[in-house]
């Protein structure tokens, strides 16, 4: 694909070549002025939720909200710029032979707010409290989850040795986001502290001008040795719920950064700001029923595969979801696995979906409910009128309450979820196969084998692979009904801040990577 | 008359106190049957029912409702309205930090709509003619304009296009009086714009009567400047629906911030109820009804009061 034309790329010859000489020029001292200085003073990023709604623990929040948490916290591993896991608080690490073990060894120079110092026993002491059921972080390691630790050794002060229930290959990638963010030592004693004061050894530290649920000041931690590698002198986070309104605060000046939503892009960048964009997040209909239990049609999966033919994906996103993509992919577009061969296979066909129906002994289709919540409503009211004109009757029942929410994984056969994918692995041990989306405990052959070989794939050829394997038997057997991939959109000040860079497919820029506009 | 107007106050404040109780009670009773228990709602979908067990009975969900309602009056008594069951807060240090903020707003959507709304009244009601079926018009126009639509509308035009006033957010007094008075001035016009044309309408045809009246037609025949006459004694006699009006639109403002709070990014009292509504954090959606509450037997107070004090009947009586 040609990036520029004949044209733009003899523009772009002239202005690089008058940039060069401006650089000699400027070498040799030519120039008399000095160029003005970045303006690294603060940094104002405007998000769509409060990252601290539940206190200071990093461990009671997911991996979204590890931007937030980063500037307070150091993790064990950290995300490098390119996706893949470098070191944190530990510096090195190995598995043992069979991967059941892996033994980190830690940085011997760390100091927390509260005054305490980073040692294996610390570590130990953060990862113990893995059987706490409100710290979200760690329920993929807690007893019975998917990458379970049955043990946390401390071999030496500066080494720690984690046990796993059963192989973990690649589990460093893990301790890159909340999961692997280490408390001190009066935070993790005093765990009840941590509503209202962070512990942590990172590159910022909480300042008293913070409002909670409005805008959290984070201010340069002297006592961090990684606060270098962070541009700017103060962060706030400020928590605008509504989308037009974070577009309105980067373009008005209230915010340098801003998460915008598709249907404000185009708002955005005619102000004149800029977006950097990324895929990674698929909207999907999840089957939490693959066995019949609450809807007895959705243990077949030729009932299942008539749902993916039967949804009008385009339609959807010309309606609900302009400047997002149609997705047929249960992997993001960005992904390894991504193929486009399940576009033609499974688009849309209200013909193919009746056959299938039929076949799977549904002529005249049937009826199940499925729970919304106030974001998915309008999504699932299109779908429903795709699913009647094939003869399925879906019901659209507003939850009541948090609890019924939640509980629909058990009560109703099909549910609907923005998913990141940004570990496979993770996401099919910790969410799929085993996970809070799988209670009715489905087995199936082909995904079990196709996530425990992109776990072990050794190399870019076989992760590719393994992820088509998985994506595709992902879509072909209905486990997963993917609608649209969001966008996710960062919208900068181009005055202020240099074009924003994700981290890999990660949908969460490191905030190490804001850099001033120079 | 002293002893009276005594006598008054302290049976308007034991009928203001009665009535914040009775709302205590009834939202006390609202969250218990909220579904859902404490513990399961602060510690989340993956608890066990041990866990939540234990948490339920550290928080005394499970003693008799009488023995938990007059622990929560007591310490609520004490300015304690308890801990939010997601992050462990004080409720009344979290609603002290927000509770300035909702009414900076109200209180400033209060006062503009009033002088505007008043001025509008009063013109209408004075000149007739074509001009009050002008100001009748526009005033219709403003009643029917969905205050969530002039917010966007005000944002469009004053922040995002000429950048007068700041799109979001909200600076304390304290930090800087002058940004504090930016911060609030679009979420202000936004909430008064309604409030004003309410408060003409009220204002016009109070006044047409007043102006009926045989002691301005005297004050008119005794040569009283005409000033005088519209602005001392006949908004005088016309206060009393005005002054309601204008305690109503409060009330109605104190409780409708969400809408400017949400808009405008503002860590108000609105953007309180509505996460801890979300949240199921029953002692925060318990702490707000009853601060709500507070507030507005307050203003009903003060404006009985008021009352009192403008008509000299009621004074008499």
């Amino acid at each position: 694909m040609k990036l520029l034309t004949t044209t733009a790329r003899g523009s772009a010859a002239v202005l690089t070549g008058a940039l060069l000489m401006g650089s000699l020029a400027a070498c040799g001292g030519g120039s008399s002025q000095a160029a003005p200085k970045a303006d690294t003073s603060s940094l104002t990023l405007a998000i769509d939720s409060d990252s601290a709604s539940f206190g200071f623990d990093p461990l009671r929040v997911s991996a979204a909200q590890r931007q937030f948490f980063e500037g307070l916290y150091d993790s064990l591993m950290t995300l490098q710029p390119d996706g893949s896991a470098g070191p944190g608080l530990a510096k090195e690490f190995s598995y043992n032979a069979d991967n059941t073990v892996l033994t980190l060894t830690l940085k011997d120079d760390v100091t927390f707010t509260d005054g305490s110092k980073l040692d294996a026993a610390l570590v130990k002491a953060n990862l113990d409290r893995r059987s706490d059921p409100a710290l979200s972080a760690y329920s993929a390691v807690a007893k019975g989850g998917a990458q379970e630790i049955t043990f946390v050794d401390v071999v030496s002060p500066t080494q720690v040795a984690l046990t796993f229930a059963k192989p973990q290959p690649g589990f460093e990638k893990n301790l890159t986001s909340t999961t692997g963010m280490i408390v001190g030592k009066n935070g993790v004693t005093d765990t009840a502290s941590l509503s209202a004061t962070p512990d942590g050894s990172g590159p910022y530290t909480l300042d008293p001008s913070t409002v909670k649920g409005n805008k959290y000041v984070l201010v340069k931690n002297d006592k961090s040795p990684d606060a270098t590698k962070y541009a700017f002198k103060k962060v706030v986070f400020s928590v605008v719920l509504d989308p037009q309104a974070r577009a309105n605060a980067l373009v008005s000046g209230q915010a340098d950064v801003a998460m915008l939503t598709s249907s404000t892009v185009d708002f955005a960048k005619s102000k004149g700001v800029g977006v950097s964009q990324i895929g990674g997040t698929v909207n999907t209909m999840i089957s939490f029923d693959k066995i019949g239990k609450t809807a007895p049609a959705f243990a077949q999966e030729k009932v299942r595969q008539a749902i993916q033919y039967a949804i009008n994906r385009q339609a959807l996103v010309d309606a609900l979801h302009k400047g997002d993509i149609p997705a047929w992919n249960a992997l993001p577009k960005d992904s390894a696995g991504f193929t486009k061969d399940l576009e033609t296979k499974f688009a849309y066909s209200p013909e193919k979906a009746k056959s299938l129906l039929a076949e799977a002994g549904y002529p005249n289709g049937f009826e199940f409910t499925i729970l919304a919540g106030a974001q998915t409503q309008t999504d699932l009211q299109a779908v429903q009128k795709d699913l009647a004109a094939v003869g399925i009757t879906m019901n659209v029942k507003m939850a009541a309450s948090t609890d019924e929410a939640f509980a629909a994984v058990a009560t109703t056969p099909l549910g609907y979820a923005p998913l990141n994918w940004d570990n496979p692995v993770g996401v099919m041990y910790g969410a799929i196969l085993n996970g809070f989306t799988n209670v009715q405990k489905a087995t199936d052959d082909q995904l079990s084998a196709a996530t425990g070989e992109l776990a072990a794939a050794k190399d870019d050829a076989a992760v590719k692979a393994a992820a088509t394997k998985l994506n595709t038997r992902l879509v072909e057997s209905g486990w997963m009904i993917p609608l649209y991939e969001a966008l996710t959109n960062q919208g900068y000040n181009t005055k202020k801040v240099a074009p924003v860079k994700f981290a890999g497919t990660n949908a969460y820029p490191l905030l190490s990577s804001y850099t001033p506009a120079s | 008359m002293e002893v009276t107007m005594a006598l008054f106050i302290t049976k308007r404040l034991l009928m203001a106190l009665a009535t914040v109780l009775v709302v205590a009670v009834l939202a006390f009773m609202l969250v218990h049957a909220m579904p859902g228990s404490p513990g399961a709602v602060s510690l989340g979908a993956g608890a066990t029912q041990e866990a939540i067990d234990e948490v339920n009975q550290r928080l005394g969900w499970n003693d008799p409702l009488f023995a938990q309602f007059f622990t929560w009056l007591g310490s609520a008594l004490q300015g304690d309205l308890g801990v939010s069951l997601i992050d462990g807060r004080s409720v009344s240090a979290d609603l002290a930090s927000r509770l300035p903020v909702t009414a900076s707003l109200a209180a400033g959507a209060t006062v503009l709509s009033a002088v505007l709304g008043i001025a509008l009244g009063v013109t209408a009601a004075v000149r007739g003619g074509l001009l009050d079926q002008v100001i009748g018009g526009f005033v219709g126009l403003l009643v029917a304009l969905p205050a969530f639509w002039v917010g966007v509308l005000f944002v469009y035009l004053f922040a995002v296009q000429s950048s007068v006033f700041p799109a979001t957010g909200y600076v304390p007094f304290e930090v800087s009086p002058q940004d504090w008075a930016m911060s609030l001035a679009l979420p202000v016009i936004t909430l008064a714009v309604g409030g004003a044309a309410f408060i003409a309408r009220q204002t016009r045809a109070s006044m047409l009567e007043a102006l009926q009246q045989e002691h301005i037609r005297t004050l008119r025949a005794t040569a009283t400047p005409t000033w005088k006459i519209l602005y001392i004694h006949a908004l005088r006699y016309a206060s009393l629906p005005i002054v309601a009006g204008i305690a109503l639109q409060f009330i109605g403002l104190f409780g409708g911030s969400v809408i400017a709070e949400q808009l405008f990014a503002m860590p108000g009292l609105g953007q309180a109820v509505q996460t801890s509504v979300s949240t199921h954090d029953a002692p925060a959606v318990q702490g707000v009804v009853v601060i709500a509450t507070v507030v507005v037997v307050a203003v009903n107070l003060v404006l009985e009061l008021a009352t009192k004090f403008l008509d000299p009947k009621l004074r008499a009586s």
